[in-house]
């Protein structure tokens, strides 16, 4: 491929390259957890580095290492590249979610005294159904707040059983350690039967719900 | 470009590709001030590089907003979870996952010291495959219901030692919770319900 005569066509590609990509947080926190678990190289690595071309000259294939030098066209052309395949996986990831979505809306949630893991669920879903539930019978309204709902306060109502007087709703919820609390016409409350927390930055303790892992 | 980079760059591909799976909204809110959102960046991002999880502190983010917490006082509450966080994965070694190093986050906070995190880890013995979360959020429990923490260390590492259950350990915490509200004292509590689950397990 031969490039344009004018040197600022290589200026005009290199400003594209620099522009900053607004990048999904989600995105960019994963990037970051591979980072993390990504080992530390060490000073020799860098050094080998450094002598890999020393290295191929003395014929020493055991300790040759691969680089790859690309202009800005193959760049940018590597860039596209990958960024359809990300788009393609995205779209397969999603997809795949979104059935494992409705598979599980279906099934019939299981009641249990206490917060903690209320069913067994199939091998297929991951998630658990959790009844909560609190006596409060002068409440005009009760909430749950929490981790796993954002500590969003209009996000989960509790309803009134009519049979026991109690407020109570069932969620599904994913493997692990959930901190919570209710919401009691408009006071924060600890969910009295459950294990509590010792985080109390923000004023009331929380509680704790325990889900194991789905038993295969 | 190396291949290194190029290793990199193909990472930075595929979590894109998987993130549309995430649950957790690692977004910070909008109530907060722009200075307070870019001082939390930075300490999660800390906290993310160092293997620490981080999903703890986005959700004491949001408590602290849903609870009307002022920015000084979100940031102070997630710069003391980091350093739980740090201080129980050193206790409780490389090995322990997520949901055992917020729970050893929490018992901290409840008035353990490391030092009982790595007993209870030692009390599991090669059993890796059994997390010792359930455990830490019981012994946490127990300390904020006013048993002293060595002792409260001393029974859960027994029953952690004989490989006792999570729902008999969590069905452990419901009996001693029990007895204190009965008025009973957190020792006698604490030896009369170590016993009789050591007695249950008896053949």
């Amino acid at each position: 491929m031969s490039e344009p005569d004018d040197p600022r066509w290589l200026d005009d590609v290199a400003g594209e390259l620099r522009r900053e990509v607004p990048v999904r947080p989600a995105w960019r926190a994963r990037l970051l957890d591979e980072v993390a678990r990504t080992p530390t190289p060490s000073l020799r690595d860098d050094i080998d580095d450094t002598f890999d071309h020393r290295d191929e000259r003395a014929g020493d294939r055991g300790r040759r290492r691969w680089s790859i030098s690309v202009g800005p066209v193959g760049s940018l052309a590597a860039a596209s590249m990958l960024i359809a395949l990300g788009a393609g996986a995205t779209y397969v990831a999603m997809s795949r979610f979104g059935a494992n979505t409705r598979a599980g809306a279906g099934r019939t949630a299981v009641t249990a005294a206490s917060p903690q893991l209320a069913s067994s669920a199939p091998a297929s879903t991951e998630r658990e159904v959790v009844r909560f539930e609190l006596a409060a019978p002068r409440a005009s309204h009760v909430a749950l707040v929490g981790s796993f709902n954002e500590w969003n306060p209009v996000a989960t109502p509790l309803a009134r059983d009519p049979a026991s007087g109690k407020w109570v709703v069932s969620l599904r919820l994913p493997p692990g350690r959930h901190v919570y609390a209710f919401v009691v016409d408009g006071d924060v409350t600890a969910d009295p039967s459950a294990p509590r927390a010792a985080d109390e930055d923000f004023g009331s303790a929380n509680s704790v719900v325990f889900v194991s892992s789905p038993r295969t | 470009m190396s291949v290194r980079l190029l290793a990199l760059v193909v990472a930075f591909a595929a979590s894109a590709a998987t993130a549309g799976a995430q649950e957790v909204d690692r977004t910070l809110p909008s109530q907060l001030s722009a200075p307070t959102r870019a001082t939390l960046e930075r300490l999660i991002d800390s906290a993310r590089v160092a293997g620490l999880p981080v999903d703890p502190l986005y959700s004491k983010v949001r408590e602290g907003v849903f609870r009307a917490a002022d920015d000084e006082r979100v940031l102070a509450a997630v710069r003391r979870l980091t350093r739980d966080l740090g201080d129980a994965r050193s206790a409780l070694g490389d090995g322990a996952g997520a949901e055992e190093i917020a729970a050893g986050a929490n018992a901290l906070r409840a008035g353990l010291q490391p030092g009982d995190l790595s007993r209870l880890r030692e009390s599991r013995g090669r059993r890796d495959d059994h997390p010792l979360t359930v455990a830490l959020v019981v012994l946490a429990d127990l300390a904020t219901r006013g048993v002293p923490p060595a002792m409260a260390t001393a029974s859960v590492n027994e029953l952690v030692a004989r490989d006792v259950s999570d729902g008999s350990l969590l069905s452990f915490r419901q009996n001693v919770e029990r007895d204190l509200v009965s008025g009973r004292s957190p020792a006698s509590a604490l030896d009369a319900r170590t016993r009789a689950m050591i007695d249950d397990r008896k053949p």
